[in-house]
């Protein structure tokens, strides 16, 4: 008797099976095994760090999070011990980061890849779904001509009212001289300002329903390196065509040739720490 | 943790913060390390010089309730002072309380040094 016809290549690697990485696999960073280059993103600076804008200076370290809880103990990653955590201060409108900074070798068609869950700090015996602003990535890239920067983020919440849709942008805030050498800039690409809804941009999550059950989601996002564009994103069930839909842009600049930057980030809405978890990141490429 | 060689990590939990009075820094989780050095450098200081801050170590359950370690420094209100403290065996996370003397004003630049 044959066997039945589910051999597939990426069950070689049962981690892999449950993503659909493009020919080349840039990175796979799997929390289990520790940060994999993952760190801290903070602001530009020149001889004192008071030149850093502030809401830089307030990003924190991530950490390997196993996700404990007080009411039910351990919830462990997707399919191990620790995730990738980003945590806010408990402070309304406060926001974090993850960066991981690589380059890239050819502009061609790359595809980010993970799974991914976020609560608030279980800190009230509430549902508390209201917590979390949003949650998102972007990346930071540059190629001969120009900076490019998509962002995407999920709004879970704004200002008390239920969001629920993904929202790219497409402006920064102006840029700043840092210090008396002009050497250095800064621009707050992460602020409030300037979000707009993708296509279609309604998605309701897998909150469940206190904050201490974590449900984790997928998320996959394409973009070509070489014309610069967004190719579309997908989470869970939901593709989304991105048609439409731009980056921040803005001239070269002189120290950041084939810049690979992947961030994620994450608000809250109330005075409550936000927690982002991330199981693993693939991030691949059709080179 | 896998791999062959000890995984290891440094977390600034502090940069150029400024210190007075009680403070304490965010809840930092490491489950994964055996062992965890705390350093603070004190940057600058903006009044009291001579004078110094109480930090101990506070270890938690959940993330929300804190208790004393045991382990705590002296730090030195002076600029360029450099002190640490050792820990293990801690549980999932990790903080300092700081007790700044009355009069005293810092800034900080503190960091945490884990080791699987």
């Amino acid at each position: 008797m044959s066997p039945p016809h589910t051999a597939h290549t990426a069950h070689a690697d049962p981690r892999l099976s449950r993503y659909d990485p493009l020919t080349r696999i840039m990175y796979f960073d799997d929390f289990d095994q520790g940060m994999n280059g993952w760190t801290c993103l903070v602001g530009n600076y020149e001889e004192s760090l008071a030149t850093m804008t502030r809401s830089y200076a307030r990003h924190t370290q991530p950490m390997l999070s196993q996700i404990t809880h007080w009411d039910s103990g351990t919830h462990g990653s997707f399919d191990g011990t620790y995730a990738l955590k980003i945590a806010t201060r408990p402070v309304a409108g406060e926001r974090n980061t993850a960066i991981k900074r690589v380059t890239y070798r050819r502009a061609a068609r790359i595809r980010m890849e993970t799974y991914f869950a976020f609560k608030p700090e279980a800190s009230e015996l509430k549902l508390s779904d209201l917590d979390v602003r949003s949650v998102g990535l972007l990346f930071d890239l540059q190629d001969a001509g120009q900076r490019v920067m998509p962002h995407l983020r999920y709004l879970n919440t704004l200002n008390g009212q239920r969001m629920h849709r993904w929202q790219f942008k497409q402006r920064s805030t102006q840029f700043r001289a840092i210090g008396a050498r002009g050497e250095t800039v800064t621009h707050d690409h992460l602020s409030p300002q300037d979000w707009e809804d993708v296509p279609g941009a309604a998605q309701d999550l897998c909150y469940n329903e206190i904050p201490t059950k974590i449900n984790w989601h997928y998320l996959r996002f394409d973009f070509d390196l070489e014309h610069m564009r967004w190719l579309g994103f997908q989470c869970n069930d939901q593709v989304f065509d991105c048609a439409g839909v731009d980056s921040i842009r803005m001239p070269a600049m002189p120290n950041l040739s084939c810049m690979l930057n992947l961030a994620f980030y994450c608000e809250a809405d109330t005075a409550k720490r936000t927690f982002f978890y991330l199981d693993s990141v693939l991030l691949s490429g059709e080179f | 943790m896998a791999g062959t060689i000890r995984n290891a990590y440094t977390a600034v939990l502090a940069r150029g913060d400024t210190w007075e009075g009680v403070v304490c820094t965010e809840p930092y989780e490491a489950a994964w390390a055996a062992e965890a050095v705390f350093f603070v450098h004190v940057m600058e200081v903006a009044q009291g010089a001579g004078g110094e801050a109480l930090a101990q170590v506070q270890i938690s359950p959940d993330g929300l309730r804190w208790v004393n370690e045991g382990t705590s420094m002296d730090i030195l209100a002076q600029k360029d002072a450099l002190c640490f403290a050792r820990v293990s065996n801690f549980g999932g996370w990790l903080r300092l309380l700081v007790s700044v003397a009355p009069g005293v004003v810092i800034q900080v630049l503190a960091t945490l040094a884990l080791k699987a």
